[in-house]
């Protein structure tokens, strides 16, 4: 009699193999129903791949169409087989995995925008946090301000891309509107993401603020992250990007 | 060890909804949307975010069943630590009134299906499961329910009617059982067995939740085979056995379950209507 375990080893192999023809002699059929009840279950086990990419990836589901995303999704899912029961991070290689597939073709701009998309699900899965005290910042010396580590939200996500990706998300991101022709060559992104209040919000940056905000995030003091970001951006004003950020909420403690 | 049933267990019999992201905005902006609410336990697994906040508000508003889909109780793995940590979090952080998993398993040697597949019915199986089973609860601190699951095929080394291999689980671990009718309908007609000898070999006093929902048909080698979509309005014959059922074990809680092609809330929000005047006229 086969112990479970040995089963289970013969099942999943049929499953997630190309050979499912050891596991026939498990089921109480005779082969050619055995072997269709068991392509039943591989099915399902390949279109489980595909149904928890395309819930992260839905504007890339509506770009490339059904079929390809079928194929791409099924490849990707043999290449990196599930080794969780929480399919939260089942597609986390999923954008470099088709930025590799099209790196030097006219679809290079769909890694980015699954990065986008891989970046959405992370932002709205982080904690949320009470905005910062204000009181307790105007305590502060302003002679003090650059020894400051300034705490960005938990949920702040930034994203930079060549292409422009964020109307190329929010063109296709509504499955009932028709999405506008984008011109790939219209310039890139620099964005905050942010959730406020269920609402998910991009907040288009200058490439100062940018660095700012990538300088507080990795915990560098105020003043070394106001450098970085004047030695990138001439037109950088820190004041008025600090007024910014802590109006969107994407500063919220200092310490 | 052994913990009490929920016998007083803050679920309405009225039937609750399978809660599903897309409706969360929509369930917070109506003022009774629903008996009851059943999440996915490993939707909520995140350190916090909109999905948590989202159950955290209707979790004020409304009485909570957790459901579990990945835990793979019927794994010869390890038990994934990890998952229970995660499991126990949720569990207490929305002090749900029933936790619930499926008596399957979807993991082997550290690989996952992301599948509830079925178990071979053997005495093996059965002490196998029943010691994950007390595992889980001792790790809670509080009973479980498991779920039968559908299938499309039979172990040849099965040596127990499923039936027999569900109460035996009950009896062995202490849990409750969790009935979804429609996956009974689906494997009594995939496999050629009786939906009433199913009822009857379950014990009532361990069924506290009904599921309902739907599935398609198909045609394969020759034969129609039922597959378990919950993609589709629960079927005339899974409500004449849900009749059956709340005769033989009472007012028991009911959830409408849809998973795939999720419709407009108001779709199952008519199902659970549905379910309330049958077991009214019961």
């Amino acid at each position: 009699m086969t112990s479970l375990h040995e089963l289970q080893t013969r099942f999943m192999d049929a499953l997630l193999g190309d050979s499912p023809d050891r596991a026939i002699p498990l089921i109480a059929s005779p082969a050619p129903v055995a072997a269709a009840r068991l392509e039943v279950y591989r099915n399902t086990v390949r279109s489980n791949v595909v149904d928890a990419l395309r819930s992260t990836y839905p504007v890339i589901w509506r770009l490339v169409g059904e079929s390809y995303f079928r194929r791409v999704t099924g490849e990707f899912g043999s290449q990196y087989p599930s080794r969780s029961g929480d399919l939260r991070h089942r597609g986390d290689r999923f954008p470099a995995h088709l930025a590799e597939l099209h790196h030097d073709d006219e679809y290079r701009y769909l890694g980015d925008v699954a990065r986008l998309e891989l970046l959405i699900q992370d932002a709205w899965l982080a904690p949320e946090h009470p905005p910062l005290d204000l009181a307790r910042l105007a305590a502060v010396a302003p002679e003090a301000y650059e020894d400051l580590r300034f705490i960005v939200h938990p949920a702040l996500r930034l994203f930079e891309s060549p292409y422009p990706v964020r109307r190329i998300w929010e063109s296709n991101i509504d499955p009932g509107a028709e999405p506008e022709p984008i011109d790939l060559t219209a310039g890139g992104d620099l964005l905050a993401v942010l959730p406020h209040r269920l609402q998910l919000r991009f907040h288009g940056l200058g490439r100062g603020e940018w660095v700012l905000l990538d300088a507080m995030s990795r915990g560098e003091r105020f003043a070394a992250s106001v450098d970085a970001a004047a030695a990138r951006d001439a037109e950088f004003d820190a004041a008025a990007a600090l007024h910014r950020f802590v109006a969107l909420e994407a500063i919220v403690d200092f310490m | 060890m052994q913990y009490g049933a929920n016998a007083r267990s803050p679920l309405p019999a009225a039937a609750g909804i399978g809660l599903r992201a897309r409706h969360h905005l929509q369930v917070l902006e109506q003022s009774s949307a629903a008996a009851w609410f059943e999440a996915h336990s490993e939707n909520y697994f995140a350190d916090g975010g909109s999905q948590v906040e989202c159950l955290s508000r209707i979790r004020e508003r409304y009485p909570l069943s957790l459901h579990g889909v990945g835990l793979s109780l019927g794994s010869t793995d390890p038990l994934n630590r990890q998952h229970l940590a995660n499991l126990r979090r949720v569990v207490e952080r929305f002090a749900p009134a029933l936790v619930s998993e499926h008596l399957s398993w979807s993991s082997v040697n550290g690989a996952f299906a992301n599948d509830l597949l079925p178990l071979p019915y053997t005495e093996e199986a059965l002490r196998h499961v029943s010691e994950r089973i007390a595992q889980t609860q001792d790790s809670l601190g509080r009973q479980i329910l498991v779920e039968n699951v559908s299938s499309y095929l039979e172990y040849g080394c099965s040596a127990l009617r499923e039936w027999e291999f569900v109460a035996g689980v009950a009896a062995e671990s202490g849990c409750g059982i969790l009935l979804d009718l429609n996956n009974i309908y689906v494997a009594a007609q995939n496999h050629g067995f009786s939906c009433d000898d199913y009822l009857r070999g379950i014990p009532t006093e361990a069924v506290q939740e009904f599921h309902l929902a739907g599935h398609t048909r198909i045609d394969l080698a020759g034969r129609s085979l039922l597959i378990d979509t919950h993609g589709a309005p629960v079927c005339d014959a899974v409500w004449d056995l849900y009749r059956t059922a709340t005769q033989r074990f009472g007012d028991v809680p009911t959830l409408i379950e849809w998973d795939t092609d999720i419709p407009e809330l108001e779709v199952l929000q008519a199902e659970a209507r549905k379910a309330d005047a049958l077991r009214a006229a019961a």
